[in-house]
């Protein structure tokens, strides 16, 4: 960049509007929640809703403490982590793996596409009971749960990642006599770190829609399984906490995952 | 002078579920120690082929391609520099590959991109370098692991018109000054004759040899050429040769 004092005012009053507008938007992001999150606290306080049904912003404060002195709040935060975590890494790790075996050989990208495309259109969830039966009622069949529905898409997104690989820098590396492995470590996998990060952002929502799912259908602990209580017990104060709770933890994965874009990512 | 590169009978078929294509057809010609050779020929007519053969990337269904124990260094339309690599690191690229990535190969590297005007920009990404820049990059990469015979496919064709004729010459220069022997294919007619000593004229497909030139002008760089009143006479005649 150049020094500020050399611009023209013209410019300074750009680089201002910019700045305003920025500011804007940044205000009325704000101004909505808390605006929403005001009316939905009044109307439940003079019951203008029923806040039984409804619940209010300070009944999910007042949840969320008590959780907290309670001492479960950690625990459930904890196992639900542990879980989508857990589920994440197996099924990136798993899906590059996969992804890469099927760029080397394309006898077997050919063979499994048809299983592929039917996995990928299968909705998971209807594995339940099958996974309840393989592997108990305990966090390996959530883990596994995760695992299934991250899996398919991280094979799928970083498969095509690798196969839009240049072809004409594949031939000039051919032409410097490279083998496959070279072609692969020097232009395949950089090549495609953009791929692998927007495979990494959307495994994020994939891992918690899995452990959620997972503990809907089978759970001692979790968020999930709060949310599945609070809606048994007709406690739907627990239930807004526990998606609260869960916006903030996808959000700083999220976060997370958008810092290592930005350090990774710098020269495109 | 010695051969370095001999097409004997060279046909080259294509196989697809529409056909079999032949793109070249008894192809014969030879590139010998220190000649720039130019091949024009109508777009779509399998010069690239051509380049793949030379460059053993493929094998020919009939004929012999015989290269006299010599190194290639291959030169794209784009300059293809990857952009996750600092331009040193680019040019250290072939040097990986052939696993001749000592600290001797990449000092006679670097000295080469500080030759030729690199030096300032060994530790920039390729996207803050103009295209003349880039190119120049690549090719100073072909040359890091000191090949015999370059082989050029339509190295100028992405660049625009002037950078075209500026970095043209530049090539020449640096080609001429390594001492280098140079294929080039092109459809450029002009291109051909501002560069090379011997120029082969390739028939549309399936592409064999119609017509082969030697080319001498009083002047060597490309830019000069142009300028001489021989010029406008080559361009008729293989203009004529490439449209018949």
């Amino acid at each position: 960049m150049k020094n500020p004092s050399i611009h023209s005012k013209e410019h300074l009053a750009y680089l201002r509007g910019v700045k305003r507008k920025n500011w804007l938007i940044g205000i009325a992001r704000f101004a909505i929640l808390f605006l929403l999150l005001m009316i939905w606290d009044l109307s439940a306080k003079h019951e203008w809703i029923n806040p039984f049904i409804t619940s209010s912003p300070s009944r999910i404060v007042e949840t969320i403490k008590d959780l907290y002195k309670s001492g479960t709040l950690f625990h459930h935060v904890n196992t639900t982590l542990k879980e989508t975590l857990r589920g994440f890494f197996i099924a990136v790790v798993l899906g590059y793996a996969v992804a890469l075996a099927l760029w080397w050989s394309e006898a077997a990208r050919r063979i499994s596409e048809p299983y592929l495309v039917v996995l990928n259109a299968l909705p998971k969830i209807a594995l339940g009971p099958l996974i309840i039966i393989w592997f108990g009622t305990g966090q390996k069949a959530i883990v596994f749960m995760t695992v299934l529905i991250g899996l398919i898409v991280a094979i799928l997104n970083m498969l095509n990642g690798f196969m839009a690989t240049d072809e004409n820098k594949i031939l000039l590396l051919k032409s410097m006599g490279a083998n496959k492995l070279q072609i692969l470590t020097k232009l395949v996998v950089p090549s495609s770190l953009p791929n692998f990060i927007s495979m990494l952002k959307i495994n994020v929502g994939m891992a918690w829609i899995g452990s959620i799912m997972g503990e809907y259908i089978v759970s001692k602990a979790g968020i999930g399984y709060l949310i599945v209580y609070g809606g048994q017990v007709f406690k739907l104060d627990l239930v807004m906490s526990a998606v609260v709770i869960l916006c903030i933890l996808a959000a700083a994965m999220y976060a997370v995952v958008a810092l290592l874009e930005k350090l990774v990512i710098k020269n495109k | 002078m010695k051969e370095v590169l001999r097409f004997e009978n060279v046909s080259m078929h294509y196989h697809s579920k529409q056909g079999e294509t032949v793109a070249l057809k008894e192809v014969n010609f030879s590139v010998s120690d220190g000649e720039f050779v130019a091949i024009i020929g109508p777009s779509g007519c399998g010069k690239t082929t051509l380049l793949s053969l030379a460059a053993g990337l493929l094998s020919p269904t009939k004929g012999k391609v015989v290269t006299d124990n010599v190194s290639f260094g291959y030169m794209l339309q784009k300059d293809e520099l990857f952009p996750w690599r600092t331009i040193e690191k680019n040019i250290f690229l072939p040097l990986e590959i052939k696993r001749s990535n000592t600290p001797e190969h990449r000092e006679r590297a670097i000295a080469l991109a500080e030759k030729y005007g690199l030096k300032q920009f060994l530790k920039n990404y390729p996207s803050s370098l103009s295209g003349g820049m880039r190119q120049r990059a690549a090719l100073i990469r072909t040359l890091s692991v000191d090949p015999d015979v370059l082989l050029l496919d339509e190295p100028f064709s992405a660049l625009d018109y002037q950078t075209r004729l500026s970095v043209c010459d530049d090539v020449y220069k640096i080609i001429r000054s390594e001492k280098k022997t140079a294929l080039l294919i092109t459809h450029d007619i002009s291109e051909a004759i501002s560069l090379a000593d011997k120029i082969f004229v390739l028939s549309k497909r399936p592409a064999s040899i119609i017509a082969s030139h030697e080319i001498h002008f009083p002047e060597t760089e490309p830019l000069k050429r142009r300028e001489n009143k021989e010029f406008s006479r080559w361009f008729e005649v293989l203009w004529k040769e490439l449209n018949a």
